[in-house]
């Protein structure tokens, strides 16, 4: 007897999103890099093609972060005073495929960087790397109204990947894109609906679909992960089935997550019996980055370069094996 | 004693009455009989019993729900202020109900609704009250019957009756009508479950009066239609508000109270309310109360509950049990309704705790049970009841909404009354146009105003679609204490002596109802495993008064996008099934079955409710290939 074929086929690729322009581009970058255009759930690759592979940005801050876990200090304490420095170690020593710049100094509640200093940053980056370049503010609504257009017009025509647009706010955001022609990174709360919701009202003033990352929001392993995966699957099986509003590439942004649980970070004295720190910080992020990339990632942002390492070699042998 | 009485006198009501010191002026108003609006029943959160000081003492907690100036023109909140001593009020005119003028004007919106709806069915005229004349032959030494059987005997020659009841009072009364009468008698007969009753027998022919009346409980107006039973004729109408409104905007808190207080305040307010109406109603037409036989009442599960004074503590407890669905017919005095003492109350069966005899009015009222195409039944109050349905099967749900639509929880909301804003448009040169009833000058916005207002806003792109108003679309959106608000008309032009604006809260709390109805509508629709465009009639029923724009409910997103004129908007349902019942008994036996045939979804046993919900609560929806004419209208704009 004949096993039937249960291949499925879906009739709505995922929109392709381009980032970083060369010089015949109207840019500075050496590469550009090209997400999603998958037919297909992740690594499904006998039921339909998947162009382009997920990607890793890692994380690079606009001031050395007091909250990072030594385990994370003693790779990169040497260059955080410089994001430029900072970048640049994270492409030539960690194979980064691109730079994710927040603007965490910019926090009014923190350090408080101004707009000059926030330019200058991203000034920094491209300068020091040839990568394409994701910019991400400080999480603050309204100073990331002020900052992120000077942000936006430094680098303007690099094609960068701009964060962050929410319900309720994403004019200014999307006007700055459209004029400097950047991308959209649209984050919603862990929700099926607000993350349509977010890609339509943008969508409504113009922004292109072709133009938009949807950020889900991200949870670590042991804190509802479960919860983002699901939301995720749906929404990619929603966009593979014909919905325009959640056909877009998606992103986790895992690091940031991960370096704040006492499971990656707590020390073997303070939980005995938990293992080796050391092993176990960058095993939790890794496993994390697995999760979100079996749920369709197509960027993640991550911060530990064995994880990094890890994470690659995992893309790698789904890839090859197929 | 005497000096702890204080005298409260309200002015514009020309009321004084004496009370305790100590007590609120919500209290006292109550006592007076003076309608103040509250929304929250005293609890000094809603901020709608504003009252004016004009002399006297008295003790006012502090609330920052009174503006500066408010307050130093002497505003207090009723509910949060005590009498120390002799005082005079003012009620200001956006704590008033505006009971007179309210009530001639819903009369007249109602009686709109007699016109009968396409599909509607037309009934035997059968009342469930008849009065039949006799002319009985009088007794001899060969016909030696008691005067009882002589009377039944005499009943059923005339009419095939196999039960007969009546009561010790009218067996009593037999020897003299009949013999004072000479033997010439009337006799009316009810209709009791399986019996009829010989409720009442007179001397001579009193035929040509026979009178009864349908009301309709609603949660916040109360409306009765006097009716003639020998022609059938919907003679008069009145309508008030419910005054239990004093003890909470909506059923639930109603409820509450009631478990706090007991039911017989809730049920004496309602009596109360039934009995002005029908006192009004028969001194306008010349009546005497005698005459009035019968009272048939429609209302959703707690008002049926608060009006026969049942414990209604588990309908709002889960699993949501009623004391009972299908009371049976009742001396009306039993409860304090004051028509004919032998008079009956009648009240159409409920069909759950959340779906009332309203709903059961509305099925019959519209004929959905004897559909031969796919219809729906949308009744917007409070809670929306939401029936799919035809002659073979009825399914309904019900979605608690919230008062929005009623105008409750919106800053300048209101009822229906006179001067309430109840049309609105931006036409496209930015211009407001906006009508109220009465044409008065505008004091709040009703429901249909509300359904109007944003519509017009998201159409203009004033608000967008997750419903935030956008502060640089228009010079009318302005910033009040951190939130925004759109000036609808600016107070030079209102009776508030204050602008009339839609807040963004109150954007939010809209957008909350009208995604709660949109949600049941579609998990029903869901449950069922049809589309749309299965249903061919969509009936939408409710309080928002004669009007309802189908166009912009459905760019709201309230209802679904479907042709047009498979939508019709219906008012009323409840008052026009209670009527249907009263004038045929086979209307109310028909009332009974579609109560025992509908199945009932509880939406809180439905896991994927709060998705739809939360994918309504967008404008009009986040699935946007639900409303495709309205895509394409936001296209060209």
């Amino acid at each position: 007897m004949n096993i039937p074929d249960v291949k499925q086929s879906w009739p709505n690729p995922i929109n392709e999103v381009t980032i970083g322009a060369t010089k015949e581009e109207g840019g500075t970058r050496s590469t550009t890099i090209t997400i999603g255009g998958t037919g297909t759930l992740p690594f499904l690759s006998f039921e339909g093609s998947s162009p382009h592979r997920p990607v890793i940005a890692m994380e690079v801050w606009d001031f050395a972060p007091a909250d990072w876990p030594e385990e994370l200090e003693k790779y990169f304490s040497d260059v955080w005073d410089d994001p430029g420095k900072w970048a640049k170690k994270c492409v030539d020593e960690f194979n980064a495929d691109l730079i994710c710049l927040r603007l965490q100094g910019c926090d009014p509640d923190g350090e408080n960087k101004s707009s000059a200093e926030a330019a200058e940053a991203v000034k920094k980056v491209l300068e020091a790397v040839t990568v394409p370049l994701i910019i991400w503010g400080c999480g603050n609504k309204e100073k990331n109204n002020e900052i992120l257009p000077v942000c936006s017009q430094t680098a303007a025509g690099e094609r960068c990947l701009l964060g962050t647009i929410t319900e309720d706010n994403y004019k200014t955001l999307v006007a700055l894109c459209k004029a400097d022609k950047h991308k959209l990174i649209a984050e919603s709360p862990v929700d099926i609906n607000i993350a349509k919701q977010v890609n339509i009202l943008a969508a409504d003033i113009g922004l292109a679909a072709e133009d938009i990352v949807i950020y889900p929001s991200t949870g670590s392993l042991g804190y509802g992960i479960e919860y983002v995966y699901s939301i995720m699957e749906r929404g990619r099986i929603a966009g593979l089935s014909g919905d325009k509003m959640w056909a877009m590439p998606l992103l986790a942004d895992i690091g940031k997550e991960v370096w704040k649980v006492k499971e990656a970070v707590a020390t073997e004295e303070e939980v005995p019996g938990w293992g080796n720190h050391v092993q176990r910080g960058p095993l939790w992020e890794a496993i994390t980055a697995l999760v979100y990339l079996q749920s369709g990632s197509d960027i993640i942002i991550m911060r530990h370069p064995k994880a990094v390492g890890e994470l690659k070699k995992y893309i790698n042998s789904l890839i090859n094996k197929n | 004693m005497k000096e702890n009485k204080v005298k409260v006198t309200f002015l514009s009501q020309d009321e004084t009455i004496l009370v305790e010191k100590g007590i609120t002026l919500l209290e006292a108003s109550i006592r007076a009989g003076v309608y103040v609006n509250s929304i929250c029943g005293g609890d000094g959160i809603c901020g709608k019993c504003k009252l004016i000081i004009k002399e006297g003492d008295v003790t006012a907690r502090p609330t920052t729900l009174l503006k500066r100036d408010e307050i130093k023109e002497g505003y207090v909140l009723a509910c949060q202020t005590e009498v120390t001593g002799d005082v005079v009020i003012e009620v200001p005119p956006e704590s008033r109900a505006k009971g007179k003028i309210l009530i001639d004007k819903d009369a007249q919106r109602f009686r709109a609704l007699y016109a009968p709806m396409k599909g509607q069915v037309f009934f035997k005229y059968d009342p469930l009250i008849q009065k039949i004349y006799l002319e009985v032959s009088p007794p001899s030494l060969q016909d030696n019957v008691s005067d009882h059987v002589h009377l039944y005997r005499s009943i059923k020659r005339k009419k095939n009756i196999p039960n007969m009841q009546s009561g010790l009072k009218v067996i009593r009364s037999l020897p003299y009508i009949l013999r004072n009468g000479d033997w010439k008698i009337t006799v009316t007969l009810g209709v009791r479950g399986g019996t009829i009753e010989a409720i009442q027998v007179e001397e001579g022919n009193t035929t040509d009066q026979n009178f009864a009346v349908a009301v309709d409980v609603g949660t916040s107006t109360v409306v009765v239609h006097l009716v003639n039973l020998n022609t059938f004729e919907t003679m008069d109408a009145e309508a008030t508000y419910n005054s239990q409104m004093s003890y909470g905007d909506e059923v639930t808190r109603r409820i509450i109270y009631a478990e706090l207080k007991g039911e017989e305040k809730l049920r004496e307010a309602i009596v109360e309310d039934i009995n002005n109406l029908i006192t009004t109603l028969i001194s306008r037409n010349n009546i005497r109360l005698n005459d009035v036989m019968a009272v048939v009442c429609a209302g959703n599960t707690a008002m049926i509950h608060f009006l026969l004074e049942l414990d209604p503590s588990n309908l709002r407890k889960e699993p949501f049990i009623p004391v009972c669905t299908y009371p049976p017919p009742i001396r009306a005095s039993e409860v304090g309704i004051k028509i004919n003492p032998r008079g009956l109350l009648y009240s159409l069966p409920s069909i759950a705790s959340w779906i009332g005899a309203d709903v059961t009015a509305g099925i019959l009222a519209t004929g959905l049970y004897q559909a031969d195409e796919l219809t729906m039944l949308i009744d917007i109050g409070t809670n929306g009841e939401i029936v799919i349905g035809n002659k073979d099967w009825m399914v309904c749900c019900s979605a608690s909404a919230g008062p929005a639509f009623e105008g409750s929880g919106v800053k300048n909301g209101m009822r229906a009354a006179e001067g309430a804003i109840e049309k609105f448009k931006i036409s496209e040169d930015g211009k407001i146009q906006y009508t109220t009833i009465g044409e008065a000058d505008p004091i709040g916005i009703c429901g249909s105003g509300l359904v109007d207002i944003m519509a017009e806003l998201f159409m203009a792109g004033i608000v967008d679609r997750s419903g935030k108003l956008n502060p640089d679309a228009n010079e009318r959106v302005r910033k009040v204490n951190g939130e925004l608000e759109f000036i609808l008309v600016p107070s030079s032009q209102t009776a508030i002596k204050d602008d009339i604006v839609i807040t963004q809260a109150d954007i939010e709390s809209l957008i909350r109802a009208k995604a709660a109805i949109f949600a049941g509508i579609n998990v029903l629709i869901n449950i069922l495993s049809i589309g749309f465009s299965d249903i061919k009639r969509i009936y939408l029923a409710g309080g928002f008064g004669n009007y309802l724009n189908k166009e912009n409910a459905i760019t709201l997103g309230l209802i679904p996008d479907i042709e047009r004129e498979k939508v019709q908007f219906v008012g009323n349902t409840s008052i026009l099934g209670a009527k249907m019942a009263l004038l045929s008994k086979d209307a109310l036996d028909i009332a009974y079955k579609i109560s025992k045939n509908i199945t009932y979804y509880d939406l809180i046993t439905y896991a994927d409710y709060m998705n739809e919900f939360m994918s309504a609560k967008f404008l009009p929806h986040t699935d946007v290939g639900k409303f495709p004419t309205i895509m394409k209208k936001l296209k060209r704009t």
